[in-house]
């Protein structure tokens, strides 16, 4: 019995000091926790290859400040709580410099509240809740993405210039969903007086068979329909939409509908003219910078960049940028150097990191499904019409009302 | 294992953990708070499960109950964060009552697969509840009052109400109380033919584990601030599950053993592959065919086995 | 009485009629769980994994037969068969091993399988979502209430009875079906009179996993093929055969219908609840019938 507690303490003692901190001194170490198994992964995996791709083009000039940048990935498998304590494990362990990631909003949250804690910078890669960098926004946490609130506007701008008046909304019911929905009509109700709501559906997350509710839309005979729904949703509704013959008789919008992660999964046999926003498009617009993006992605991992690969690229840009203008790796000086950070030639153009809410400024491009002689095995987004950041984000008073300043 | 001995165990594993912040680096106080209250949990489902015989399938629900009473009474009702923390087990408590109530009548298996219907309805509603429970998202920044709002403190805190949970849990298994649930597990009709009244027996065990998987809830609240829907999603309470069968299921000690290697193990191969679950899954295979006792099972066995051939000689 | 001449509008009948047509897959997946689970006594958490595999497998199959409506059919004969070649390999390498054991480590085990094959899928499909698209015969719609009714859903709705009917003629007519009926009472009288009671149980096992694999195809042209479906799957699935009662194929088809209707119809009276509806009635008929609906084989 002795011997056996002896053996117990010792197999704790042991593990515990299994200690095992590695910091090289001439790197700058990324941390990166984002969701690589089940439905999001197919967002994930282009964020860490945008990424990469900057990051390797910095190194290669020989890094930022006599440093190369490193950067580490976990799996989160969409677990708040795993993902809490990966992040924990890269900053007290791997002694990161910066974390980024995850497409899950609650994550993020959770992350946000620890750096906020740590005073290390995060830069939120892919989580849509507009809490992130709006109401609990704070110091130390960056987006380089759009949120659900910008989106909703940024459709409501060029709905308002349309000929609809009679609308349904329709989307998956969670938070992803209603934030959409509520924010193209709060925002089309108000640039757009005369619209009016037939009425509402929301399904269950994870619906998979959107036939139902789409006979019981089409028999109120709306003129367009706002479907908010995320992920895998946005297939599925096509696949109903196409099989119902809907997209031939209502038209209706889904953000990122025109964008290529849910193009190439219906393949040619998605439905044309469906009305999609999204932050990017590999093929427009076809500046020499975005040629050279998509054309250089291709090379390196054999298919199109995704909306999501820019959003990792940006990221590694702002990360290498920012050390370099601060001049060290203090903590601070590097957010006050990438706070109103403007990127003259990232392929979608000028951009730039608000200092008010550290939410990055992306042009939104709003188009409609359409079969193309080029591309053989998707859709692409067609009737182009770029919006600009300035017209759908929120101003920097109203974020800070919404946190409470 | 006789109940002296292992309270002894208990307490020299807990004077060292003690120690332990002294000389170890950060990242490994915050993993030994989070097996603390992984390996509470699981004990706490060990306590229905393996000594109770009750199929608890979903017990990962009366954490979530637990860190969400306490996080809504602390960031949405603004009570002070002890009051939070005295609430949050027992609405755990009052929570596996109702579901206890329902799911007590039926048997085995029943029981397991109404249980978890009724934790995933419970799931549902908080997961769908946005303007009570936060939603999808969950509540973050839950402010904790100053004793344990510093990263040592909640180590502590944990330490001292994890350790506490355990001894209350062993005086209970090994009170009469404790011999009759094993009696009702060993088995249930000869119990009931001696007047005990299995369902009220059983009831009373489902609902002192609900009240200590609340208690790991709050400990989760104090070591990491934030509550989310997943906590009550059923895939962890498979894993706890796991966790209790890796250790031994049939020792006091088992689960928190296996969480200490299940976590350990996670945060170790997380930082190599992206196919942890696969690891995950191939050991459990091992286990139940080659270990089904458990980790500490065995060394329970060999020991035993040891000192009877010694006592022969 | 809104409601009730508001449920008997074309609108919302031919939303539930749709509705079951889902359903119809549910009781396909379910039907042969409750297999399992009457004969065999194991929960099988993998039947989820089963279902997603099988969709995947649809989707390679008819890729490789290029697509259309050879690839479709090919999809549907052959993906449930490499499933359940699938199941037999894992029920004769382990789960045939463990059947004298505990109830909760035969669980776990599933448990175990669900993890591994839920990998696995992700290491040979990758993470992008797939689609299997409609053959054509099958797309476009036909008015029902005055309303377009998609004619797959239309299939699908004629497949369930077929599906029940088959699976009842295997149980209550053949021989085999009559010794594993028998087994599930009693293994150890059906091994004393000299049946091989461990073959049975490996058909039985390998019919219920081809079940879930022949759900999996028939879903997959409606839906978006992708890692996690059958987390929700799963679930869904339980709830159903307590509901019917384990082990009985009729239960799983009334358990079905009662678990569509009142998400269907929840989903139409209180939209931001609508989710809870099944999980109650499941409660509601455990209150009164606590081992489920039909006479379950326990």
């Amino acid at each position: 019995m002795k011997r056996l507690l002896l053996l117990l303490s010792f197999g704790l003692l042991g593990l515990v000091l299994v200690v095992a901190s590695s910091h090289a001194a001439n790197t700058i170490k990324v941390g990166i926790v984002d969701t690589y198994s089940g439905p999001p992964a197919s967002y994930s995996q282009d964020v860490v290859d945008g990424f990469k791709m900057a990051r390797d083009k910095i190194n290669a000039k020989g890094g930022v400040l006599g440093r190369k940048i490193e950067y580490t990935t976990r799996d989160e498998k969409f677990k708040p709580d795993v993902g809490l304590a990966m992040a924990k494990e890269l900053v007290m362990k791997e002694n990161v410099d910066i974390l980024a990631g995850t497409i899950n909003s609650a994550t993020a949250l959770a992350i946000s509240d620890f750096v906020k804690k740590e005073k290390i910078p995060f830069f939120v890669s892919n989580a849509k809740s507009e809490r992130i960098t709006g109401q609990m926004g704070h110091r130390y946490v960056f987006s380089t993405n759009e949120n659900t609130a910008m989106a909703g506007k940024a459709a409501a701008v060029v709905l308002a210039k349309m000929p609809f008046t009679k609308y349904w909304i329709a989307g998956d019911d969670y938070e992803f969903g209603h934030a959409i929905g509520d924010g193209v009509w709060n925002n089309l109700k108000a640039l757009k007086p005369s619209v009016q709501l037939l009425g509402q559906t929301w399904w269950k997350v994870g619906e998979t068979d959107f036939t139902p509710y789409i006979t019981a839309i089409v028999a109120a005979k709306p003129d367009f329909i706002i479907v908010a729904t995320g992920g895998s949703g946005m297939v599925n509704f096509q696949k109903a939409a196409k099989a119902t013959g809907l997209a031939e008789k209502i038209p209706f919008y889904q953000h990122t509908a025109n964008e290529i992660t849910i193009g190439q999964a219906l393949g040619m046999d998605a439905p044309e003219g469906v009305y999609g926003t999204a932050n990017y498009l590999f093929y427009y617009p076809a500046t020499p910078a975005n040629k050279a993006f998509a054309a250089e992605f291709k090379k390196l991992y054999g298919r199109y960049p995704k909306m999501t690969a820019l959003y990792g690229y940006i990221t590694a840009e702002f990360i290498a940028r920012g050390f370099q203008k601060a001049g060290s790796m203090n903590k601070e000086k590097f957010i006050d150097a990438v706070e109103g950070m403007v990127l003259d030639d990232t392929p979608v153009g000028k951009i730039e990191m608000r200092k008010c809410d550290h939410q990055v400024t992306l042009p939104m491009f709003w188009g409609v499904t359409k079969k193309s002689p080029e591309y053989k095995d998707f859709l692409i987004s067609s009737d182009l019409v770029t919006i600009p950041a300035s017209e759908y984000m929120p101003t920097c008073e109203q974020v800070l009302k919404a946190r409470g300043k | 294992m006789g109940a002296r001995k292992s309270i002894v165990a208990l307490v020299i594993i807990l004077a060292i953990l003690a120690i332990a912040p002294l000389g170890l680096p950060r990242f490994y106080t915050y993993l030994i708070a989070l097996i603390v209250t992984t390996g509470l949990l699981s004990t706490s489902l060990n306590f229905v499960l393996g000594f109770g015989g009750i199929y608890q399938f979903h017990h990962a629900v009366f954490y979530g109950a637990g860190a969400y009473g306490a996080a809504i009474m602390i960031s949405k009702l603004g009570y002070s964060g002890w009051l939070g923390f005295v609430v949050g087990p027992l609405v755990a408590a009052a929570l596996s009552f109702v579901i206890g109530l329902i799911c007590v009548r039926l048997s085995k298996l029943y029981y397991g697969m109404l249980q978890i219907s009724l934790g995933s309805l419970v799931w549902a509603i908080v997961y769908r509840w946005y303007g009570f429970t936060g939603g999808d998202d969950g509540i973050h920044g839950i402010p904790m009052p100053e004793l344990v709002g510093s990263p040592l403190g909640a180590y502590y805190f944990t330490l001292i109400v994890g350790g506490l949970s355990l001894l209350v849990m062993h005086r209970i298994l090994n009170s009469p109380f404790g011999s009759t649930l094993q009696g009702i597990r060993d088995n249930a009709v000869r119990s009931q033919a001696v007047g005990v009244n299995v369902r009220r027996h059983q009831l009373a065990a489902v609902v002192i584990a609900g009240f200590f998987g609340g208690v790991a809830g709050v400990l989760f609240v104090v070591v990491d601030n934030s509550v989310f829907p997943d906590m009550m999603f059923w895939t962890l309470s498979l894993e706890i599950t796991i966790m209790a069968l890796l250790g031994g299921w049939l020792t006091f000690l088992g689960p928190m053993l296996g969480a200490a290697v299940t976590v350990s193990l996670r945060t170790f191969v997380s930082g190599f592959t992206d196919y942890w679950t696969l690891i995950l899954g191939i050991l459990l295979v091992l286990v139940i065919l080659f270990l089904p006792e458990g980790l500490l099972g065995y060394v329970f066995e060999v020991w035993k086995r040891r000192t009877s051939e010694s006592a022969e000689e | 009485m809104d409601i009730i001449s508001f449920i008997c509008s074309p609108g919302v009948l031919c939303q539930v009629l749709v509705g079951l047509s889902r359903t119809v897959i549910l009781f396909i997946v379910a039907s042969g769980l409750s297999l399992i689970l009457g004969v065999l006594r194991i929960p099988n958490i993998a039947h989820g994994s089963l279902y997603m595999i099988g969709a995947f497998m649809a989707f390679t199959v008819s890729k490789v037969f290029g697509g259309g409506i050879t690839g479709y059919w090919m999809a549907v004969l052959l993906a449930p068969i490499i499933v359940a070649a699938l199941s037999f390999i894992a029920e004769r390498a382990i789960f045939c091993r463990l059947y004298e054991r505990e109830h909760i480590m035969l669980f776990l085990l599933t448990f175990a399988f669900a993890l591994i094959f839920g990998d696995l899928v992700k290491l040979v499909w990758g993470a992008e979502y797939r689609t299997v698209s409609m053959p054509r015969f099958f797309q476009g719609s036909i008015p029902i209430f005055g309303l377009p009714f998609p004619i797959y859903n239309f299939f699908l709705l004629i497949m369930g009875p077929l599906v029940a009917i088959v699976l009842w003629l295997i149980v209550n007519k053949t021989k085999m079906g009559k010794i594993s009926r028998a087994a599930a009472v009693d293994r150890e009288m059906v091994g004393a009179v000299g049946i091989n009671v461990s073959l049975v149980f490996a058909t039985v096992f390998v019919i219920g996993c081809y079940l879930a694999g022949l759900g999996g195809a028939l879903v997959a042209p409606i839906v978006n093929v992708t890692l996690g479906m059958d987390h929700t799957l799963i679930i869904e699935a339980f709830l159903i055969v307590i509901m019917g009662g384990l082990g009985n194929i009729w239960g799983a088809l009334l358990g079905a219908l009662i678990f569509g209707l009142s998400q269907s119809l929840g989903i139409l009276i209180w939209p931001q609840f609508g989710i809870i509806f099944p999980y109650a009635a499941v409660i509601v008929v455990l209150s009164f019938r606590p081992t489920g609906l039909l006479r379950s084989t326990w």
